[in-house]
């Protein structure tokens, strides 16, 4: 015991004195939630559009140019000839355009079918979406409520959209808890893939050996330390996603912390792992970002969706801690505890992590020999 | 009684075998040296010993426990030093005492071991900010925590100067007791001398166990013995000097130090360095670990700017050419620094582009500095995977491969065993001869005989200089090692 405290002392000092840990643990996450927070964003809610009215003798057309404007999706700018259309396209200055033809007016008061021409920029093909329905709802909206709203058919079905847990369509909502295991994964993964690499190319190793040390010893001192600045640092993220960046959090903090716990735990595992079995810093950090990182990150669901992905990839992803915690975590912003999920995802985070730690201790020997 | 008891002992790394049915017994109580050329065996020896390595045949018994199986019961009655420096660099001197004493399980008593070692200043410094010989002085400083019965010590002399070495061996021989049996792996004959029992290993065999004064009544003559048992050198004609074809030149002061001085903050690395070394004179800079002689050397190459001074190599100024200047070198830095993963010849072909030599010209040259090495047979092997002689040798004809006037040598023979250092010496002396000059650094006080002249450095300045028998003059003093020591202590003194 006493030989555990002495290593874990050692390993904490060691871990403070290198600015690269606290640098990962608490800089890399302030950065990855500022870059998620104003950087990206999957929604691109306000669009800027161009309106051009060729039936600009009707009154009431005029009312449909207002209701773009009223739009808080839409910023709409009034464009009077096609070469102005086609030079604000061109420049991105307007991601799309709406263009009234002269016989609008004409053909809605006739009853006829009347023909809107909408353009958008196809090169940016999410945008190009968002900015056909928002074009689309405001101006059938904007008919249910004109006056030639006499002269269609009531619609039988009206469907009533609400978006659960995510009500506004916050694409931040679940990208930020979601950012979260991006630098958990960091921490888990990359700092300790070089713990136990480095103590042998340093040689301290061989010093630790002819002492008393025993696997279990040296395997715990170096999970501990970094599985308290692997906690430090998520407390640190989830008070930055909270209470700094406003995102709201339904669910329980218990449970966010244990399963937090548990994920790390298999993080460290995976880091743990690749140190104990190279022990060699170069390869081992390479391994680290290759082998564990970015699939890791790539196949947690986070940004593609898992049931997306070809069925040998989805099944690789069980063996990938992230794909667990994003689930759990999204779901837990969002949604608030739901019981099935936190069990579900913290039994397999749970297995996966002893697994890894008995492979670790396994291969933790006491001798020089491999 | 024996502390160890080793039967027919094997032990193989794949194709290599490191321990040879190797047969020992240690007697307890006493000092045994280990002696051996580099790869004969040594640090796997010891290691096996330990139980840190476990032989692939053979039967052995240290301290009654088998190590092989009883590793746990054996390992806390050893103080163990490996080679490499064990201890936390990010950790302070104190901070790795209680550490080894926690993981011994010792109380934290250390004021007596601090004073000792005269750490106590330095307590609170980082491991990793400790010269070479207050490093391997806290290295033994944490193997001898807790009394251990067995002491195993793996060439802690290494890369060490005379003051600090004697300490090292002052310190073992006060801390241990009647029944303290130590076992200490060393390249420095004249300490293998002064211990109780002498084994000398060779290809995985012990080739002789005894008392050392059977082998030799002096110092001199245990190594001459120990030489011939190894297989004996025989001083031939340096092929390298015979292949050396000097450029001509008008120079005759062919390196110049002219007041050089390096500051950091307010603290002289270097002060006041003047000195001038004739063409194909030995010039070496002898001193204590951190004395400054690696940042003269660098000043003197232009790798590192000085504060003051300057300094010329073939009258080029180093400050206003240094590219020119450096021309003139072939420098061989104290660390092995030639690209591990590249091999022999791939690193050849790459100092010889680097020093300038043409394409069209590279690859005979390349050709013919193997021939002249000795290296033709290593060429396609990854100079990391060579024995620390070779990788020696290596560096060497790096250094060479341009047919430098000038060589500058920072402590070519660290960690090399003595046969490799006759031969290594015997090509520096032939090169001078021809006008090469040389500038060492070197902490075997037998190879500062080789030197025409010596620069006695100390806290950054000189303190004597002169040749070999003018500096043991001075000190009054019979050997080089103790002129060296007397010096010191004097410069101290005013």
């Amino acid at each position: 015991m006493k030989v555990l405290l002495a290593l874990i002392k050692k390993e904490i000092k060691q871990m403070l004195r290198d600015s690269s840990c606290i640098i990962i643990a608490f800089v890399l996450p302030v950065i990855s939630l500022l870059i998620y927070m104003y950087g990206v964003n999957l929604d691109s809610n306000t669009v800027t559009i161009g309106i051009k009215n060729d039936d600009n003798n009707n009154p009431e057309i005029a009312t449909l140019i207002k209701s773009f404007g009223h739009s808080k999706y839409i910023n709409s700018v009034v464009l009077y000839t096609d070469e102005e259309l086609d030079e604000a396209i061109r420049n991105s200055k307007i991601k799309g355009a709406v263009v009234i033809p002269n016989d609008f007016s004409t053909k809605l008061s006739r009853g006829q079918n009347a023909e809107l021409l909408v353009i958008t920029d196809g090169s940016e093909a999410n945008t190009a979406n968002y900015v056909q329905s928002y074009i689309t709802s405001i101006a059938n909206g904007w008919l249910a409520s004109s006056k030639y709203r006499t002269n269609m058919y009531a619609p039988i079905i009206s469907p009533e959209v609400r978006f659960w847990y995510n009500p506004d369509q916050d694409s931040h909502y679940f990208i930020m808890p979601g950012s979260m295991a991006t630098s958990m994964t960091l921490i888990g993964i990359l700092l300790t893939s070089l713990v136990v690499a480095r103590e042998w190319d340093r040689g301290t190793m061989e010093g630790l050996l002819s002492t008393r040390v025993r696997p279990i010893y040296l395997v715990l001192s170096k999970y501990i330390p970094y599985f308290i600045l692997g906690m430090a640092s998520l407390a640190f993220s989830v008070f930055l996603c909270i209470f700094v960046f406003g995102i709201p959090f339904m669910g329980s903090f218990l449970s966010l912390f244990v399963v937090s716990g548990l994920f790390l735990f298999a993080c460290l595992g995976i880091g743990i792992m690749i140190s104990t079995l190279l022990r060699n810093q170069f390869q081992a950090s390479l391994v680290a970002i290759g082998v564990g990182f970015m699939p890791g990150l790539m196949l947690s669901g986070m940004v593609f969706p898992i049931n997306s992905m070809p069925d040998i990839l989805q099944k690789l992803t069980m063996f990938l801690p992230p794909r667990y915690y994003v689930a759990f975590i999204e779901s837990e912003f969002m949604a608030g505890s739901v019981k099935k999920i936190i069990l579900e995802n913290a039994v397999f985070l749970t297995i996966l992590g002893l697994l890894l730690f008995a492979v670790v201790l396994r291969n933790t020997k006491t001798r020089l020999e491999r | 009684m024996n502390a160890v008891e080793i039967r027919t002992l094997t032990k193989k790394f794949g194709d290599i075998t490191a321990l040879d049915g190797l047969s020992l017994n240690i007697e307890k109580g006493k000092i045994t040296g280990l002696i051996g050329a580099d790869g004969a065996g040594k640090t796997t020896l010891l290691r096996t010993i330990i139980g840190l390595l476990v032989p692939d045949a053979g039967e052995i018994s240290v301290l009654g426990f088998n190590p092989a199986t009883q590793k746990n019961d054996l390992i806390v009655h050893i103080g163990y030093m490996p080679q490499k420096f064990g201890l936390y660099e990010d950790l302070t001197v104190l901070e790795n005492l209680i550490l080894y004493a926690d993981l011994k399980d010792v109380p934290h008593d250390f004021k007596k071991m601090l004073e000792f070692t005269s750490l106590t200043p330095f307590q609170d410094r980082l491991a990793g900010d400790l010269s070479g010989g207050m490093k391997q002085k806290l290295g033994l400083a944490c193997t001898l925590l807790g009394n251990p019965a067995f002491l195993v010590l793996d060439e802690p002399s290494v890369g060490v100067d005379p003051i600090s070495r004697r300490d090292l061996m002052r310190m073992v021989r006060e801390m241990m007791g009647p029944e303290t049996t130590v076992l200490w792996s060393t390249a420095y004959l004249d300490e293998a001398h002064s211990f109780d029992t002498s084994v000398v290993i060779d290809k995985g065999r012990i080739i002789y166990d005894g008392i050392p004064s059977a082998l030799g009544a002096t110092a001199q003559e245990f190594e001459e013995k120990v030489i011939e048992l190894m297989g004996g050198y025989k001083a031939e004609e340096s092929q390298i000097a015979k292949n050396y074809r000097y450029r001509a030149a008008e120079v005759d002061l062919t390196v110049e130090a002219d007041n050089l001085a390096k500051r950091y903050g307010d603290f002289y690395a270097v002060k006041n360095n003047t000195f001038k070394i004739k063409k194909g004179e030995i010039f070496g800079l002898i001193g204590p670990n951190g004395a400054g002689k690696s940042t003269s050397f660098k000043m003197m190459c232009g790798l590192a700017r000085p504060t003051e001074g300057t300094a010329r190599i073939m009258g080029i100024d180093i400050r206003t050419d240094p590219e020119r200047a450096r021309s003139n070198l072939g420098y061989m830095a104290q660390k092995f620094s030639l690209y591990g993963t590249l091999t022999v010849e791939e690193n050849l072909e790459f100092f010889g582009a680097a020093y300038g030599i043409g394409i069209l010209d590279r690859g005979k040259r390349v050709d013919d500095i193997m021939e002249i090495f000795s290296l033709k047979e290593y060429a396609d092997q990854k100079s990391e995977d060579l024995p620390l002689g070779l990788k020696q040798r290596l560096s060497m004809a790096c250094a060479l491969i341009h047919n430098p006037p000038i060589l500058f040598l920072d402590e070519p023979t660290s960690g090399v065993d003595v046969l490799t250092r006759r031969d290594f010496w015997n090509h520096i002396t032939s090169l001078a001869k021809k006008g090469v000059t040389v500038m060492v650094t070197t902490h075997f006080m037998d190879e500062a005989e080789y030197c025409d002249r010596i620069s006695l450095f100390y806290h950054g300045e000189t303190i004597a200089i002169g040749t070999p028998a003018e500096l043991k003059e001075r000190a009054g003093a019979t050997t080089m090692e103790d002129a060296f020591i007397n010096l010191i202590k004097e410069s101290e003194k005013q």
